[in-house]
């Protein structure tokens, strides 16, 4: 091989983190970058419900409250939720589906780069004193700059816009990923299901996000070059935003659901120690719902006055997606029955999802049926609902995720007695918290209002939703203590750390070296590793012999065209042309250089393999 | 990575040897042909506003077929995934067009 | 085998499919291409809902002029040709013949800027700007989007023409020429509604 010329710079220690393009530091930024804006989302969330702890409260001003809304809203959707599933994404995918990289681990690192600055753009916003708050859905003409003239909605349009990017990198990257990078012998159906989620997951990313792109590109026209988009006097229709933004709103949600299901999949079966119940209607099921998911938008839209031949269509469209989502259901628990079930905190996150997201799409019918959806319409009904499936169904299932992936991340098995604390805690905390709200919805307690007088049967309730939330404060607090004591601890998790791992990331070490594989594994079947395991092999059987392994270079590009961005960000905001010119300048240049200079990578060679790899 | 890098084989590889560029000169006037017969329907002015977008539409239609299956190279083989992704694609828009015509003005 | 290595070989047929990274990306560009039509598709979907309200502005039938975008039509109809012949040349390992096509893709391409500006010019002198109606708003996005795109084309294929002449023909290379003819016929596949959608049906009312 001719390759050995190639010297690569290697750096260490903070800049290694800033340049990294390998997947699974990007995905320990990931959950440090998403976490922590958990925790900022989590903070807001915690003030709206002081604030609302009592009647006639004056906690925060009305204003403020807006503000926190908003924030808490787009902060947990934007920031929190979809980074944590690209934290495990990022961390199990390759490992998974037994390749040694993404198939663009550059864009990857661009990926998170832009993510983190849009996220970094949209919080500044508290520090410049104009923080978005028209709603994490910005309805138009609340947005619009007749009655939003502040910089604060311009936070949220370019924030967004940069975070978007990255995101719809992301979406790209797997796809391509999962389509090319398949070991050999893994065929589609021998997929894990979490690998499946993500795959159709990356797919509705690459087709919701363009939606989002373009209505913010719109709004941020209409605020900044008074175009007429959404501006009724100038012939412009409040209405296009609502099916904008649904059109990749709802897509949206099932974007943050369906790993959520690849995740419970994975821990339910590997802790019953059975296979998957119908694997194959697994499949079709996601898919299905990826499909429908598509084609319900208006469900979110009942009350704006569609006609009644719109609104039957959406209400059946929306009902039908309840079919796949129960023939999932029905496998956990039949994966579940008779399987010699170990509770571990992973697997009581997991089994403590499936009744609480069972709930979430009960009320979730309830709410597609339109005339009765007249009734919820922006009610605290809805937001019991949408928590249960976003916090029920999404936030379970990271903790369950989280707990189950910590050993092959970190290579050190998180306690397992803070653990089941963490999921009490949190599991009592959500649903004291968001049950009630499905009552106070139902006597007419209406969201996104500060405050409400007493004595009209919201005071009590209120209370105990409040004191929930601060179980959930507690929990995460738990989680983190959790983090801490572990990481005092040494790394001596095994390969198969569970011992009772099915799928290939538990065939290599904890945590996987550079390379993740020193030989490519030869799959012969679902659930690979279980199946060398029945045949009493301890190890894969390798597809290639062992040579040098080509890695790619580590580069500070991503990190430069992102900060451009965000300097953009800001000149388009504040009007400074050459701001924004000359953040855009700097972002094609990196893109120059990229192109230009060709990332020739480097060889771990055989002898220098074992290196620092833990067995 | 080894694996199976070479998808392309051999008979393939002879038949884009001498693959002239007749095909594709084809699809060239058929797609000259196709904008000729729009620009005309419209330049005439003597058609009926509801036929004449028919006919515009359907030119498109088709001039974009030709396009994607020729000079994208949508026909040859290994070209599923750029299918299902542009075919999906072209789902989300068509609901999208239909939101845009029926349900933002009522 | 990692893509320089095979470089330093005999280049094989269909060499932008020849390694993994050469077939990733072909794959992830084509995925981004599905993203880019969702992109379009919302746009056009924007034009479709507004384009009827166009205020005090002037009417589109009025505003239209059909030779200039029939022009605009077969600038970039020949420039897509042209970028077909590149990618056969590059095919047949023909370095120089599959630069001249390029260059003759980039400079129809540039024509077809300098039109636009020239259109778009003419419009605001006729009242016909950013802000006078939902139509106008919606027109400029649109158009200016895909403009913006050709422009980008522009840029992109011109810095493959020098790496090209500086780098040559290479398993590294190649992908990229490929890619960026997909990307260039996509513009032209995405103009071929912008005339009908916008221009054409607007010239009929």
């Amino acid at each position: 091989m001719a390759a050995h010329a190639h010297k690569v710079k290697r750096y260490h220690g903070l800049l290694d983190w800033l340049t990294t393009v390998d997947h699974k530091k990007i995905g320990i930024l990931y959950l440090l970058a998403g976490g922590l804006f958990f925790l900022v989302g989590g903070l807001e969330a915690i003030l709206i419900r002081i604030q609302l702890i009592k009647p006639m409260n004056n906690f925060v001003g009305a204003d403020t409250f807006n503000e926190l809304i908003t924030m808490h809203g787009t902060t947990m959707i934007f920031l929190a939720a979809m980074p944590l599933l690209f934290a495990l994404m990022n961390a199990v995918i390759p490992l998974q589906i037994g390749a040694r990289d993404v198939a663009f681990p550059f864009l990857n690192a661009l990926g998170f780069w832009t993510f983190f600055f849009g996220g970094l753009l949209l919080n500044i916003s508290w520090f410049a004193g104009n923080v978005p708050d028209a709603g994490w859905t910005s309805y138009v003409p609340l947005a619009s700059p007749t009655y939003n003239s502040g910089h604060g909605v311009d936070y949220y349009v370019l924030g967004l816009q940069i975070a978007g990017i990255g995101t719809l990198l992301g979406g790209v990257n797997f796809m391509a990923t999962i389509i090319n990078m398949r070991a050999p012998g893994m065929s589609f159906m021998r997929m894990p299901m979490f690998a499946w989620t993500i795959f159709i997951t990356s797919a509705l990313i690459v087709f919701a996000f363009p939606v989002l792109t373009v209505g913010l590109v719109a709004l941020m026209f209409d605020r900044l070059f008074q175009a007429n988009f959404f501006e009724t006097a100038s012939g412009g229709s409040a209405v296009l935003w609502e099916h904008v933004f649904w059109v990749f709103g709802h897509p949206e949600v099932y974007i943050l659901i369906l790993p959520a299901f690849g995740v419970i999949s994975e821990v339910v079966s590997t802790f019953a120690r059975k296979r998957l119940f119908g694997y194959s209607s697994m499949v079709f099921a996601t898919v299905l719902i990826a499909f429908l998911g598509f084609m319900v938008w208006a469900h979110h839209m009942f009350t704006t006055g569609l006609g009644p031949v719109a609104n039957a269509l959406f209400s059946i469209a929306t009902m039908l997606i309840a079919v796949p989502t129960g023939v999932k259901v029905f496998n956990w628990l039949f994966t579940l029955w008779g399987g010699s079930i170990r509770f571990t905190a992973a697997s009581m996150f997991a089994i403590g999802f499936i009744p609480t997201f069972v709930m979430g799409g009960v009320t979730g019918v309830m709410l597609a049926v339109a005339p009765a959806d007249y009734q919820y319409h922006d009610t605290y009904f809805v937001v019991g609902h949408f928590h249960y499936v976003i916090v029920g169904g999404l936030v379970f299932s990271i903790f369950a995720g989280l707990h189950y992936w910590w050993p092959k991340m970190f290579g050190r098995m998180l306690n397992e007695w803070i653990g089941k604390l963490t999921f009490w805690t949190f599991f009592i905390g959500f649903h004291l918290t968001f049950f009630v709200q499905h009552f106070l919805g139902l006597l007419g307690m209406p969201r996104r209002v500060w405050t409400y007088l007493p004595n009209q049967g919201f005071d009590t309730m209120n209370l105990i939703s409040t004191i929930g939330a601060f179980l959930m404060g507690v929990a995460t607090i738990a989680f983190l203590v959790n983090v801490v004591v572990t990481s005092a601890k040494p790394r001596n998790a095994k390969a198969d750390a569970w011992e009772d791992g099915r799928s290939l990331e538990w065939s290599i070490p904890s945590p996987p070296p550079e390379y993740n594989f020193k030989q490519l594994p030869l799959v012969r079947g679902f659930d690979a590793w279980w199946k060398e395991k029945m045949e009493g092999h301890t190890e894969m059987t390798p597809a290639e012999p062992p040579g040098p392994i080509h890695m790619p270079s580590p580069s500070f590009l991503p990190l430069i065209m992102s900060i451009g961005l965000f300097i953009a960000g800001f000149g388009f905001m504040y009007d400074k042309l050459y701001l924004a010119i000359g953040g855009i300048a700097v972002t094609l240049f990196c893109m120059f250089l990229r192109s230009v200079f060709d990332d020739h990578g480097f060889h771990i060679e055989e002898e220098e393999q074992e290196k620092g790899v833990h067995a | 990575m080894s694996s199976g890098n070479h998808s392309v084989s051999e008979g393939e590889a002879r038949r884009h040897k001498v693959e002239g560029p007749r095909k594709h000169i084809v699809a060239f006037v058929l797609s000259l042909a196709l904008t000729l017969i729009a620009f005309a329907a419209v330049a005439a002015g003597e058609i009926n506003t509801q036929f004449t977008y028919i006919i515009l539409v359907g030119m498109a239609m088709i001039q974009v077929f030709v396009q994607l299956a020729f000079w994208m190279h949508m026909k040859d083989r290994g070209h599923m995934f750029p299918i299902i992704g542009i075919a999906f694609g072209v789902i989300v828009v068509f609901t999208m067009v239909i939101m845009a015509s029926y349900w933002v003005w009522w | 085998m990692s893509a320089h290595e095979i470089a330093n070989g005999q280049l094989p047929h269909e060499p932008e499919k020849a390694t993994l990274e050469g077939r990733n990306k072909v794959l992830g560009f084509w995925l981004f291409l599905g993203a880019e039509t969702v992109l379009f598709g919302t746009l056009f979907s924007a034009f479709l809902a507004l384009r009827h309200n166009i205020g005090d502005g002037p009417k589109p039938s009025e505003l239209f002029e059909l030779p200039m975008v029939f022009a605009a039509t077969m600038i970039l109809l020949f420039s897509s040709l042209m970028s077909v012949f590149a990618v056969q040349a590059m095919h047949r390992n023909q370095v120089k013949p599959m630069l001249g096509w390029l260059l003759i893709t980039i400079v129809l391409g540039l024509a077809f800027l300098g039109l636009e500006i020239y259109e778009f010019t003419n419009y605001v002198k006729e009242g016909h700007r950013m802000n006078t109606s939902a139509f106008s708003s919606s027109f400029y996005t649109l158009v200016g989007f895909h403009g913006a795109h050709v422009a980008f084309g522009v840029l992109w294929i011109g810095l493959l023409i020098l790496q090209i002449l500086k780098k040559g023909l290479t398993v590294v290379t190649a992908p990229k020429i490929y890619v960026s003819a997909i990307y260039w016929h996509f513009i032209d596949v995405v103009w071929v509604f912008i005339f009908t959608v916008v221009y054409l049906m607007g010239k009929v009312g």
